[in-house]
């Protein structure tokens, strides 16, 4: 491993966070929303006196408290890890910002877990009043640890004018309120507790889809029925709201999505454009398939149905989230930070006194161990290797955090059938980054001196074209060992 | 839009337009009927229900296939231009990119339906009689869709294209005496070249349709004339345990709502990873590293390549023909051998082939990509 | 949605006020849905078939440009402007000739630039590069020449034409 610039063959480290978080998002959703769903299903069962309907409740608790507690809590710490692994900059700007907010998650999570706990575990001795009490708790609670998380998470799109004015003098903690309520902050708050209340239902279902229709018919019509409703007000709401999220977001993202709606027809620059309508999509075949073949057949609403409406689910929440991310690009912090951990107040140091100088991490001193694909070795000359070693840390260092060499998003064919002098022109326009430039909208420049670059492109032509290039290091570097 | 399945002359409500369309086609052509036979129509509804839907979705992905593939056909030219016609597609005509990458998806997500389709009806029995000639036509079906794919695969002439046909058509080259001869007239030549592209775009677009489409027919009407098989273990239990829903509308919107989370599967894969165009093939160029047929013909190609290396020289790719020859003509012929609707012992032998068969086809396939570096 | 005791579908059927009410409201959703899966597949397969009447529409009609002033181009430049709606590019080589070619890259439609200091017209997007003199793809992954136009240079302007 290459720590802090993570190698991840074929997927590439993003991905790595990526798998993650929707796996986590899947569930923590459900973790707020089922927070709402549980005492509100109980209270509807004490009021009409419900014996049955409190059974159900129960093993849906049940399956809530296993699936929360284990899952959630796991992949939320795997965020962390992944996080620390394949974005190391960011992560440490995220921490000096927000350790107090996360503090404060903290213990709403400490409260919720136990109220969770409380609350299943009880079930039978508490008295019913106190119990759906403690179930509100864990509705507030988890609900809460939504709210300070949302404004982590909307901080890195829009960090907000304050902040930014601030970032890189070491003052950024005194603007914590107006970075945590910034922009996007609200949109995606309502947006995100919209989706909360969907993943209700579409859990709940998966519960509901398991009662015996011959047992028990009324049962299982009444709450199938009563979980699909929770599916209806995000579905009213959200095209609303998020048309709101994205009148704050600042113009040069919706330019990414404008960018990639006026060229969908070519297929390129569109990726944020086709993540959307595929989100568009997904969701209106949810509320078909809901109403189809649970609304109008509760009775015959089995696993496999709610493992159809769990996977349409998923594909929404994934592609919602990935667009979410795209849309964020060229930054992971918005304005301050490129997605390649570079801030940009860097470039020009960068550009005057270079990249690898500067870098904490890439020591050149300490060559790469592997140059995947390179012919490399005893077959050139050690000024050659040197330098050939060089362009693979800027390459580990500017390009890794989005592109692997032969998976996703992958260099080799990106570049295919492109000589030496294509890749120095295309790396040249990468650093120019001109206001025209329709990588800008994208990609980071590319930051360091001249000779870095020169450095760099050596290593991808050897790793594109497979042969590399010796007259340009003798001239360069004569006699460096 | 009348969102009841039936639409009854109801005195309470006005009749609408729909209502008025609908009564002037019905005493035409008798919609009504076939509704009420629809209706009388049931589906076994059981823990294995699931592998109903397989064969509803390997004909919902040949609809999408005939649709883009029409739409495809606007604008290919096959022969010397075919590379260039492709990259147009792709690449000048708007959404071109979109169509032909659903294009792609769609075949080889036919070829996993179909796949799942054959091994779900060979584990519930439903070949037992009445249903054999449903097997044989499924198997007739599953070979032409096949060839569609192989057909299909090579008409961009990029440079994977042109490899993994070239590599592809060592399978039946291997054939003891025929081989050569049968390769040679599908090349149109010992080489492939452009005379192949003009021959496997009329075998992918007229003649292959030409076949399919009645035979799909008649598999079709046989389906709807045996109905649904039950598999043995519901076949065991009373009349009485036994649940089944109506045909329409139950089981019909489950079909589409089946067919809609496969478009949706189809769309994200089409437009979220659109399938690439690789550089023009170039006959005289070293072949790309790791090059090999698409996943649906990796276990065979690796059987040949394996027996190959055992036994060297022709007996050994000869040998391994032989072998997957043999494998599916018995493959074909299970429905004469196992033939009692009860269990018994050739039941389960069938059963133990069943799972020889998908084992190995799945054993082969990763060790034929494992054995690729 | 009001909380309405749960019907079997059967019993759903009887037309009370509210169930018209829901009926319509199902039936504009179902529609909303149908329309929304119809537009998502109708506009591309539109856009598809319609490609080649746009780009007919898009060049047809405009068959020359006038640039008032345009004889006055330093020689070893060049200057951009729109045939029709589409960018073109009028070069005055240092040898004294003059050639226009439409400026966009037959590789994915990207606008090229001439680079006098490198002899050449380059495309930034995927590093294609064409001959300044001809319009000849040379370089990198453009399969096509770039559409070369006719120049007259007249007294006080420069007429471009089409082939």
């Amino acid at each position: 491993m290459n720590y802090p610039f993570w190698d991840v063959p074929l997927i590439g480290s993003g991905w790595i966070i990526g798998l993650i978080a929707i796996f986590h998002v899947m569930i923590s959703h459900f973790a707020v929303g089922g927070g709402f769903y549980l005492p509100m299903a109980e209270a509807k069962a004490i009021r009409e006196g419900r014996e049955d309907w409190l059974r159900a409740i129960r093993d849906h608790a049940r399956f809530f408290i296993i699936l929360t507690g284990v899952f959630g809590a796991m992949s939320g710490v795997g965020i962390w890890f992944a996080i620390g692994l394949a974005h190391p900059e960011s992560t440490s700007t995220l921490i000096h910002n927000f350790v107090f907010g996360w503090a404060i998650e903290w213990v709403f999570f400490i409260v919720e877990l136990t109220a969770a706990a409380v609350y299943y575990y009880g079930w039978d001795t508490l008295p019913r009043r106190i119990h759906l009490i403690v179930g509100w708790i864990y509705a507030f609670c988890a609900w809460m640890s939504l709210v300070i998380i949302n404004g982590i998470l909307t901080f890195m799109l829009t960090p907000g004018a304050s902040w930014l004015s601030a970032a890189g003098t070491g003052q950024e903690t005194a603007y914590f309120w107006q970075a945590f309520f910034n922009p996007t902050y609200f949109p995606s708050l309502v947006l995100r507790t919209l989706v909360c209340i969907s993943m209700a239902g579409v859990y709940a279902l998966i519960t509901a889809s398991r009662l015996d229709p011959l047992a028990e018919p009324q049962l299982k019509d009444e709450l199938v029925r009563w979980s699909a409703k929770w599916l209806v007000p995000s579905f009213i709401l959200v095209p609303i709201c998020f048309v709101w999220y994205l009148a704050s977001v600042p113009e040069s993202q919706r330019a990414l999505l404008n960018l990639g709606i006026s060229t969908i027809g070519q297929g390129t620059f569109t990726q944020v454009t086709r993540a959307a309508t595929v989100v568009v999509m997904t969701s209106a075949t949810i509320l078909a398939f809901v109403y189809f073949s649970a609304w109008r057949n509760a009775r015959h609403f089995n696993l496999g149905r709610a493992l159809c409406v769990l996977f349409l689910a998923f594909a929404a929440t994934a592609s919602a989230e990935h667009s979410r991310e795209m849309l964020r690009k060229p930054f992971v912090v918005g304005e301050h930070m490129y997605s390649n951990g570079i801030r940009k107040q860097e470039v020009e140091k960068f550009n005057r006194e270079g990249y690898l100088a500067n870098s904490v991490w890439l020591k050149a001193a300490a060559p790469p161990v592997s140059l995947r694909r390179v012919a490399f070795g005893d077959t050139v000359e050690p000024a050659v290797a040197a330098d050939l070693a060089r362009g693979e840390l800027m390459f580990r260092g500017q390009c890794l955090a989005c592109h692997t060499v032969d998976g996703y998003r992958p260099i080799a064919r990106l570049l295919q059938g492109r000589d030496r002098q294509s890749i120095a022109a295309f790396l040249k326009t990468l650093h120019e980054n001109a206001p025209d430039s329709p990588y800008r909208s994208y990609m980071p420049p590319l930051v360091g001196t001249p000779d870095e670059i020169e450095a760099l492109t050596d290593y991808l032509d050897a790793l594109i074209n497979r042969k590399v290039h010796h007259g340009h290091v003798a001239q360069v570097h004569p006699g460096n060992p | 839009m009348d969102v009841s399945w039936s639409p009854k002359p109801d005195a309470r409500r006005p009749r609408s337009l729909t209502a008025a369309v609908y009564t002037w086609v019905d005493e035409r052509l008798g919609l009504e009927e076939l509704l009420a036979l629809a209706r009388k129509k049931t589906v076994p509804d059981h823990q294995y229900s699931f592998w109903y839907y397989w064969g509803g979705l390997s004909l919902f992905f040949f609809f999408v296939q005939v649709f883009s593939g029409v739409l495809l056909l606007v604008y290919y030219r096959p022969g010397a231009e075919a590379y260039e016609s492709v990259r147009e597609i792709t690449y000048d005509i708007r959404f071109g990119w979109l169509i032909r990458s659903a294009h792609s998806w769609s075949a080889n997500l036919m070829v996993l339906a179909v796949f799942v389709h054959m091994f779900s009806v060979y584990f519930m029995k439903a070949y037992r009689k009445p249903r054999e000639f449903g097997w044989w036509s499924g198997m007739a079906l599953l070979a032409l869709t096949l060839l569609f794919g192989f057909s299909g695969y090579l008409l961009p002439m990029d440079d994977l294209a042109y490899f993994a046909t070239k590599v592809g058509l060592e399978i039946p080259a291997a054939l003891p005496l025929v081989g050569t001869l049968m390769t040679d007239i599908v090349r149109g030549g010992p080489e492939v070249t452009e005379t192949t592209i003009q021959r496997f775009f009329a075998l992918h677009v007229v003649i292959l349709p030409l076949i399919y489409i009645p035979i799909l027919a008649f598999h079709l009407w046989l389906v709807q004339k045996h109905g649904n098989a039950l598999p043995p273990s519901e076949e065991a239990k009373p009349e009485s345990e036994r649940r089944s829903i109506p045909f329409f509308p139950d089981f019909f919107s489950l079909d589409l709502g089946m067919w809609l989370i496969a478009l949706n599967v189809l769309s994200i894969l089409a437009s979220l990873y659109p399938w690439q165009l690789g550089p023009q093939a170039d006959p005289l160029a070293p072949a790309p590293v790791g090059i090999h047929p698409e996943w649906y013909f990796m276990s065979q190609f690796q059987v040949l390549k394996v027996f190959g290396r055992w036994f060297p020289g022709a007996a050994g790719e000869a040998l391994g023909i032989s072998l997957f020859t043999l494998a599916i003509v018995v493959w074909a012929l299970i429905p004469l051998y196992d033939t009692r609707s009860a269990g018994g012992r050739r039941a389960q032998i069938a059963t133990y082939f069943g799972y020889f068969a998908l084992l190995g086809m799945i054993v082969f396939s990763i060790w034929g990509y494992l054995d690729l570096k | 949605m009001p909380n309405a005791p749960a019907t079997s579908p059967l019993a759903e059927q009887a037309s009370t006020p509210t169930d018209t009410t829901r009926r319509t409201f199902i039936a504009l959703g179902v529609g909303a849905l149908g329309a929304c899966y119809a537009g998502l597949i109708g506009y591309p397969v539109y856009q598809y078939l319609a490609t080649p009447a746009r780009k007919a529409a898009a060049t047809g009609t405009v068959t020359q440009a006038v640039l008032d002033g345009a004889d006055q181009l330093p020689a070893g430049s060049a200057l951009m402007f729109k045939f029709g709606t589409a960018p073109a590019m009028l070069i005055h080589h240092t040898d004294g000739s003059w050639v226009a070619f439409g400026a966009v890259c037959t590789h994915l439609a990207c606008t090229v630039n001439y680079e006098p200091e490198q002899s050449r017209i380059y495309c930034a997007c995927h590093g294609g590069v064409y001959d300044p003199k001809t319009g000849a793809n040379v370089a990198g992954p453009p399969p096509k020449p770039l559409t070369r136009y006719y120049v007259e240079v007249q007294d006080g302007r420069v007429l471009v034409s089409k082939a």
